[in-house]
């Protein structure tokens, strides 16, 4: 079960369309697990839309309703069937498919991504969703794997995609949505029997403390920025 | 066969009466008849009040034509997504604002010049998802919200009025207004939970 939520900054500034697109992709996978989470982005739509409706009009000089049908006359959208929610609903309800934020970043699927092999056990895929303050990626790693003890410069969001994995604070599973502050230091392991597939968001690069990780990390650095241009 | 009506509108009826929406009927039928006089009463109700959140939240980026064409953009989306419109999940105030809102993430998004790999409404799409129990509750918290509303203090009005309706995130309205960004966090949260909006953290 989900037991690890965007916290009221995040839904808020998503709800209200503030949030950068690296974090926002977080939250809409983590959405497609949570309908908790979903009614109060709902909820606070609803504040917005109250808002909205309380706010001076401001009409404009021409009424602009008959150019505004010609254009649609002309053709310039079509009307848009009704999107099929059943597809969404579905879409994070089998145990191994993943969220359809996530195959829409994978295009072709995950194993056509552009993996980055770190390490035996860790692989990174970049995604570029345009934000340039953050780097965006899918992790996979392999189960039992242990990711290097690594501290956080900047603010880091995971969200589990499949399998689980745990770390000195506690044990993540398929939805959780988990930060990680500047300043924290931690060492990630999947469980034994799975790999691990997140989603992950990450402020600044993450500073690895080991000697040996250390010596790696201009060359990662390099890699990953190659990739996610 | 008459029972057979009586049942297919009693849950429709229960949930239109507990929450009524005076604009879900002609979302209907522009979605069902294209019915011009009907979506003309949306556009003089909706535009000025789609095009007042337009020009304060696109920012000083943002010109007065700008904002009119992603005005025109939202209104020919509702046109062309009635028949999306779920009058179980929202109102269509609501509904409306989420098109408004996306349009304007895209407009912004448009400007970066940063070809991304993913679409706006992938990640914020409007709300359609089948929970009928859900959808119920959903609607009547809409009352609750609006209600409440209205006995808000005013600092706690002023910093959902930034995140709302200027499109500021919780880190700008604290520079802007000179706070911590854990008071800004704090006044959110005291509205939310008059609204009986109760989120965990």
């Amino acid at each position: 079960m989900v037991s690890f939520h965007p916290d009221s900054k995040f839904l808020t500034d998503f709800a209200a369309g503030n949030l950068p697109l690296s974090e926002a992709v977080c939250v809409a996978a983590h959405l497609e697990f949570c309908s908790k989470c979903r009614s109060h982005v709902q909820q606070l739509s609803d504040v917005a839309a109250q808002m909205m409706a309380r706010l001076e009009p401001v009409v404009a000089d021409e009424d602009g309703f008959d150019t505004l049908m010609q254009r649609i006359e002309a053709g310039e959208s079509t009307p848009q069937p009704a999107r099929s929610a059943a597809q969404r609903a579905s879409a994070a309800s089998g145990a191994t498919t993943m969220p359809l934020v996530v195959q829409k970043l994978a295009k072709g699927g995950l194993q056509n991504m552009s993996w980055v092999q770190l390490g035996r056990s860790l692989r990174i895929a970049p995604v570029n969703v345009g934000c340039k303050d953050r780097q965006t990626a899918i992790y996979d790693i392999k189960a039992g794997g242990r990711m290097p003890e690594h501290e956080h410069r900047g603010e880091e969001i995971t969200v589990l995609l499949k399998g689980s994995f745990s770390d000195a604070e506690g044990k993540y599973v398929r939805g959780d949505f988990v930060v990680r502050h500047a300043g924290e230091r931690h060492q990630p392991t999947a469980t034994l029997d799975t790999d691990c597939i997140c989603l992950v968001s990450l402020a600044e690069p993450v500073k690895p403390t080991s000697f040996w990780y250390r010596l790696l990390e201009p060359f990662v650095q390099y890699r990953l920025s190659g990739f996610s241009n | 066969m008459e029972k057979d009506e009586e049942m297919d509108s009693a849950a429709p009826q229960f949930s239109r009466s507990a929450v009524p929406d005076p604009w879900a009927e002609n979302v209907r039928l522009v979605a069902q008849t294209r019915d011009r006089a009907a979506f003309q009463l949306l556009y003089k109700h909706f535009t000025p009040l789609i095009r007042a959140f337009l020009l304060k939240s696109m920012g000083s980026g943002a010109n007065r034509a700008e904002a009119e064409e992603i005005t025109q953009e939202v209104l020919i989306k509702v046109w062309n997504k009635a028949a999306s419109f779920n009058p179980g999940k929202a109102s269509v105030n609501t509904w409306i604002f989420t098109i408004a809102r996306n349009t304007r993430i895209d407009f912004i998004r448009r400007n970066d010049r940063n070809n991304r790999e993913i679409d706006i409404e992938d990640i914020w799409h409007e709300p359609d998802s089948p929970e009928p129990l859900v959808d119920l509750q959903q609607r009547r918290a809409e009352q609750v919200i609006k209600q409440a509303m209205a006995t808000l203090p005013d600092e706690q009005v002023q910093v959902l009025y930034k995140a709302f309706m200027e499109g500021k995130s919780h880190n700008e309205v604290a520079e802007e207004l000179g706070l911590p960004l854990g008071t800004v966090k704090s006044r959110i949260r005291l509205a939310l939970s008059k609204m009986q909006i109760l989120i965990d953290r």
